[in-house]
Parts: C-alpha cells; sequence; structure tokens
C-alpha cells in the first residue's frame, strides 16, 4: 500500500486528537465531584452508595471491593493513592502498616469523635486502635464479629465446641472431619491459638518448631481447604464436614439467614492470651492521603454513620455483620428477630469479651513462610 | 519510490510498535525488577541480592512447581487421548454435524470458568447433583467426588477441551485423503497409516493443542482451588500468596519467572517445529 503525505498527517493528527482527549487534563481539575473508595464488599453495594449519590448529585462516586486487606493495600502500595479517597480494611492495618507509610492520613476530630459516644459498650470508650500512636483519629469502626470456628451444632454441641475451644482441631476423632478457610492471616493468629502461643508477641525457635507441629498437625487433618466461605458453608450443611478452621459471623451469617441456622460462629471459653482465645476483627475506614483529596470522602465518613446506611452496610450482600453503630437505639431498631439471629446477637457481647483484638503478628513473615511449607503438605 | 514507501510504512508503524513494545514487555520486566529484590520490599530502588530465587528449593515451592508441571501434563496426555478420535470425525467423518459441536463447544466458552467450575462442585459434592439423587431414589450415600487430585485434573481436561479439540481438527483437516488412501492401497495397516500418515501429517495440531493445554494447565488456579480443595497448593496459587498475604513482591515475583521461563521455553521449543504459516492455511 502507498501512504501519501496527506493521509499520513491526518494519521498524525487523529493520533495527536485522542492524546488531547485522554485523562490527562481531568488531573488538572477539581476532585470535589468525585469520590473513590476502596472497601471490602459491602460499601460497594447499591443501597450504601445509591443515597450518597442522590444526596450528591453530579458528584462521581465509584467504590471497588477487594478480596483481602493485603490485596487492597498493595493497591495503594503501587501508587493509587492518587486514585482512592477512602480505604475500608481490618483494625491492625491502619495503625502498623498504612498510617506510619503515610498511605492514609488522619481524620478531623471535631467532626468525627462524637459518633464515638452512640457506641456499642465495647467502641465507645473510644476504640483504642482507630488512633495512631501519635493520637490523631486514623478511621471509624463499623463492622467487626468475632473470627474463630464454626460447627455445624447438629454434630458438634455449642457447648462443647467453646469448651474444648482449638484443642478440637487436635481430636482424632475430628480427623478429616474440617475444612480449613485459607484466610492466611487469621489461620496463622489461630495456629498460634491451637498450640497455646500468643501471636502478638516475638517467637523464639522453641516457638517457631511448636508453630510448625500445630500447623502440620491441622492441615494433615483437614479434608478441604478453600478460600470461599459459600463453598466451605455448603460442605458444612451437605455433611461432609462437621467444622471449619478459621470462621465466625462473617462467614456463618449468610447460612443463618438462609435458615441454616445449625451453622454456627464459635468463640473459645478459655485461651492461651490474657485467658481469651477468640479473636475479633474491627474494620476501620479510613481517609487515602490522595495528593488531590475530595472534600466527599469525609461526608462519605459520615454518612455511614446514618441509621439506615449503617444497616444497610450491616446486611449488604454476600455477608451480614454487627456494627459498632448498634449501641443507638435507633441502629438497633432497624433489625428484625432472624436478622438479630443470623449475626448471633445473642451471645455476642460475651463472644466479644472473649475475643482479642486482631493486631499485628509479631513473627508473621516466619510464621507465614512455616505456615506455607506446612500447607504445601 | 518503493524504498520511500516501505521508509515511510516503516516510520508511521513506529509509535505503535513502541507502545505494543512497552505495554507487552514492561510489566514483565517490573516483575523480573522486583524478582532479583532483597525479599518484602515494596520499590525497585534496592540492590539486587537474588534470594528469592533461593528459597523455591530451601522452602519447597519446587514441590507446588512440580504440582502444577504434573497436572498440566497429565490433562494434556488425557485431552489428546479424549480429543483425537472426535476431532478426527469432525475434520473427516461428521460434516454438517462438527458445525453444530464446534458451536456447542464454543458456546461454553461464554461462560465464566469459575461459574462453570462451581457447576460440576454442586454435581459432584455429597449432597448434589449425583449422591443427592442417588440417595433419595435408591439410598445409596457416598462421599464426594471432590478435594483430591484426580478431580483437578478432571477440572483442567474440562476447561481446557476447546483448546486441544480445535487445533487437532485444523491438524487432521491438513492431512490429505489421498496419501491415506495411498497408504491403505500399498498394503498399510490402519495402524501403520495411524502412525506413519495420520500423526505426522497432523503434528502441527497436536503441538498446538499440546502447547496451549500444558501452558494453560500449568498456570491454572482455579481448579486446584475449586474441585481440588486446595488437596495441592499448584504454583499459581503460591504466587498469590506471595503478593497477597505473604507481602513478598519478590518471592512472588520470582516464582513467576521461574513460570515463566520453562513454560516459555517449552513453547518457543514447540513453535519452533511447526510450520505455523501452513496451519493457518497460508501458502508461502
Amino acid at each position: 500500500m502507498k501512504l501519501t503525505r496527506r493521509q499520513f498527517n491526518k494519521t498524525a493528527a487523529a493520533t495527536v486528537g485522542l492524546a488531547a482527549m485522554s485523562p490527562l487534563h481531568r488531573a488538572l481539575a477539581d476532585r470535589n465531584d468525585q469520590m473513590n473508595i476502596l472497601c471490602w464488599e459491602g460499601y460497594n453495594s447499591d443501597e450504601v452508595l445509591g443515597p450518597f449519590r442522590d444526596a450528591n448529585a453530579g458528584a462521581t462516586v465509584r467504590a471497588e471491593s477487594g478480596t483481602s486487606d493485603p490485596d487492597m493495600i498493595n493497591k495503594l502500595r503501587a501508587g493509587e493513592v492518587n486514585v482512592w479517597d477512602l480505604i475500608n480494611v481490618n483494625q491492625p492495618w491502619a495503625s502498623a502498616q498504612l498510617y506510619p507509610e503515610k498511605l492514609i492520613k488522619p481524620l478531623n476530630k471535631d467532626r468525627f469523635m462524637p459518633y464515638f459516644e452512640r457506641m456499642l459498650p465495647e467502641f465507645s470508650g473510644p476504640y483504642p486502635l482507630a488512633f495512631a500512636d501519635d493520637g490523631e483519629l486514623i478511621g471509624m469502626p463499623q463492622r467487626y464479629g468475632p473470627f474463630s470456628f464454626v460447627v455445624n451444632t447438629d454434630k458438634i454441641s455449642r457447648g462443647m465446641a467453646e469448651d474444648q475451644g482449638w484443642k478440637l482441631f487436635l481430636d482424632p476423632g475430628l480427623n478429616q472431619r474440617y475444612g480449613i478457610l485459607t484466610y492466611d492471616n487469621w489461620n496463622i493468629m489461630h495456629m498460634c491459638l491451637t498450640g497455646d502461643q500468643n501471636p502478638f508477641d516475638p517467637m523464639d525457635d522453641a516457638g517457631l518448631e511448636t508453630f510448625k507441629g500445630t500447623a502440620e498437625a491441622v492441615f494433615a487433618g483437614a479434608k478441604l481447604l478453600t478460600d470461599d466461605l459459600v463453598a466451605m458453608n455448603t460442605a458444612l450443611i451437605n455433611g461432609e464436614i462437621d467444622a471449619y478452621f478459621t470462621g465466625g459471623t462473617y462467614t456463618a451469617s449468610p447460612a443463618r439467614l438462609d435458615g441454616a441456622t445449625n451453622i454456627r460462629g464459635i468463640t473459645p471459653n478459655s485461651g492461651p492470651v490474657d485467658g481469651k482465645g477468640g479473636v475479633v476483627w474491627i474494620e476501620l475506614t479510613s481517609a487515602v492521603n490522595n495528593p488531590d483529596p475530595s472534600i466527599l470522602a469525609e461526608d462519605f465518613l459520615e454518612f455511614v454513620q446514618d441509621p439506615e446506611i449503617c444497616k444497610a452496610v450491616s446486611f449488604a450482600e454476600g455477608t451480614y455483620n454487627p456494627v459498632s453503630q448498634m449501641g443507638d437505639s435507633k441502629v438497633f431498631a432497624q433489625y428484625d428477630e432472624d436478622e438479630l439471629d443470623a449475626i448471633q446477637w445473642d451471645s455476642l457481647g460475651e463472644e466479644m469479651a472473649r475475643s482479642l483484638d486482631y493486631q499485628v503478628v509479631a513473627s508473621y513473615d516466619k510464621l507465614n513462610e512455616i505456615y506455607n511449607a506446612a500447607k504445601r503438605g | 519510490m518503493e524504498r520511500s514507501d516501505r521508509k515511510i510504512g516503516f516510520l508511521s508503524a513506529v509509535p505503535i510498535t513502541v507502545i505494543l513494545m512497552l505495554s507487552f514487555t514492561a510489566p514483565l520486566l517490573v516483575v523480573l525488577l522486583f524478582s532479583v529484590m532483597p525479599p518484602k520490599v515494596f520499590t525497585l530502588a534496592h540492590v539486587p541480592d537474588f534470594s528469592s530465587y533461593g528459597v523455591l528449593f530451601s522452602q519447597g515451592y519446587y514441590r507446588s512447581l512440580l504440582w502444577s508441571l504434573g497436572t498440566a501434563l497429565a490433562a494434556t496426555v488425557l485431552l489428546f487421548l479424549i480429543c483425537w478420535p472426535l476431532a478426527f470425525a469432525m475434520a473427516k467423518v461428521f460434516k454438517g454435524f462438527t458445525l453444530f459441536i464446534t458451536v456447542a463447544v464454543v458456546i461454553t466458552l461464554f461462560v465464566s470458568e469459575n461459574i462453570r467450575l462451581f457447576g460440576w462442585v454442586l454435581t459432584l459434592m455429597k449432597g448434589g447433583l449425583i449422591e443427592g439423587h442417588l440417595r433419595a431414589w435408591v439410598g445409596w450415600s457416598f462421599e464426594g467426588a471432590l478435594y483430591n487430585v484426580p478431580v483437578i485434573i478432571f477440572g483442567l481436561v474440562y476447561v481446557y477441551f476447546p483448546f486441544m479439540l480445535f487445533p487437532l481438527v485444523q491438524g487432521i483437516s491438513m492431512v490429505p485423503d489421498d496419501a491415506r488412501q495411498a497408504a491403505a492401497d500399498l498394503g498399510a495397516t490402519r495402524r501403520q497409516i495411524f502412525w506413519e500418515v495420520d500423526l505426522p501429517l497432523s503434528a502441527p495440531g497436536i503441538v498446538i493443542g499440546s502447547l496451549l493445554t500444558f501452558v494453560l494447565g500449568a498456570g491454572a488456579l482455579a481448579e486446584s482451588k475449586l474441585l481440588g480443595g486446595q488437596a495441592v497448593i499448584v504454583i499459581a496459587d503460591e504466587i498469590e500468596t506471595a503478593f497477597t498475604y505473604g507481602q513478598n513482591w519478590p518471592l512472588g515475583s520470582a516464582l513467576s519467572i521461574i513460570l515463566i521461563i520453562i513454560i516459555g521455553s517449552l513453547a518457543v521449543f514447540g513453535v519452533s517445529r511447526v510450520d505455523l504459516d501452513k496451519i493457518m492455511g497460508r501458502r508461502r
């Protein structure tokens, strides 16, 4: 084919035109008409975002849900601080990694401290992990849940499971009768607790050896591994397994709301750390240290404190979870009996009292290596 | 005149070539650079120490690699055995019915792999389509067929079926009927025709089909996760874990590079042995 100079010029002009329409010029524009949130599923649902969009007509509100805390943090590390305005991850990440690495920034205390007063007693203190070491408020708590293990109470009674605690998974009677939900960072904590170790203390060689023994024993006795809570609940309901390692209201609630109330999250009665053996996760929503911030970020954070929106966040698609705002009677009134049963409201308070805060695992790197080697078998 | 035309063509192709080269190679280059960084760093501004490659053996990652390559190989061999008769029929026997099979197989590709695999989970699990019905109708009860190595290979065979079938059909259709008839006239047995005519002449299709299924199978993750209950941990799983829960980008990158090198060399070796122009129906 012959290419005339005219054709060449045309192509070149089109290319330049396309380049001019690229998002480059948007970077210079004001970002107060947009808000992007990186979150666990729920905050990205229409029930939550719809009313916020209505209240901020003309604004572009985008949300993306992640599949794990580290996955979302990777995005910020990879340079997406320019993209996101809010990030919603579990409590240890904000103070241990995001804030020290300047990926998130402090919130306006005058604006947000009053909200703590109406929260459940566990949070109204206010909740300590919402603050950085320098005293700054770095995230607002909302959804939470005890997270230890889940049993089918038709096969293993709640009382027996709570009494036996993590030792249940070392019981020969349960060999090949349980699954492991591969939320790896959780399993590492829970395997420490299974071996009567404190996951939040640095571990010496003897400690690592103990952990290795526990991890190998727990993996050897497992019938299946999956990171899919629906697949795990299905296996539990149809009797392929009687329990699964790592789980709680977050994973059991969808099955419970569907009527399978024999699927129950269990928090051990006792354990190696201050007598506690359970662990609780608490999400913190923090403002990303975006160089070009949007005022809508803090607006949204305030918006999700509204009773109806609290309920929408709590019962969004996928999983159902209690929220710290349930201390406010207007929020609590939003729930019916079945919904309260799905999130195990009857035992929630006592389970919280028996649970440790999910913190940074001191020897995580070494434990993670041992854990993955054990998983490989 | 032709020379200047060629020059203009070359010059106008330069920008898009550069963009394509960058978009193909830049991510790979970043992975390559991260793989030589010290563990647990998140930037490339460190002194390379290659330590992440050492853990392949010291921490047993080679086992996951072998499982991935092993299951992919098993799936490829099985797929060849399963697809050959069907491909032969589609190329030489079925005529109009071939179109029906083609459409039927292609349609499955419209549904996401994960959803199709989850369909198999619901079919094979205890209380699922098979066991549930048998228990209800005739009282037979048995453990489900999930959570083991054979079911992972089954998943690979199921998912990559079209990737073996269509190249084989293409390869077999390249075997001239005359050659087969001539061989038969000259007294060749059916077995001899298969070994000495069909197989060598359809080799390009076999190589392409095997390469596609093996390469995709070696990097597959969903089959072992959904069907296999992670009965074995495959290398793609290890890479994902290293990048996420491990927060060790250099380790994830090193594992990726090792997989890329193995698969890449196989692909280059395979492709260099077949005449791609011929299988695409182009004449030179």
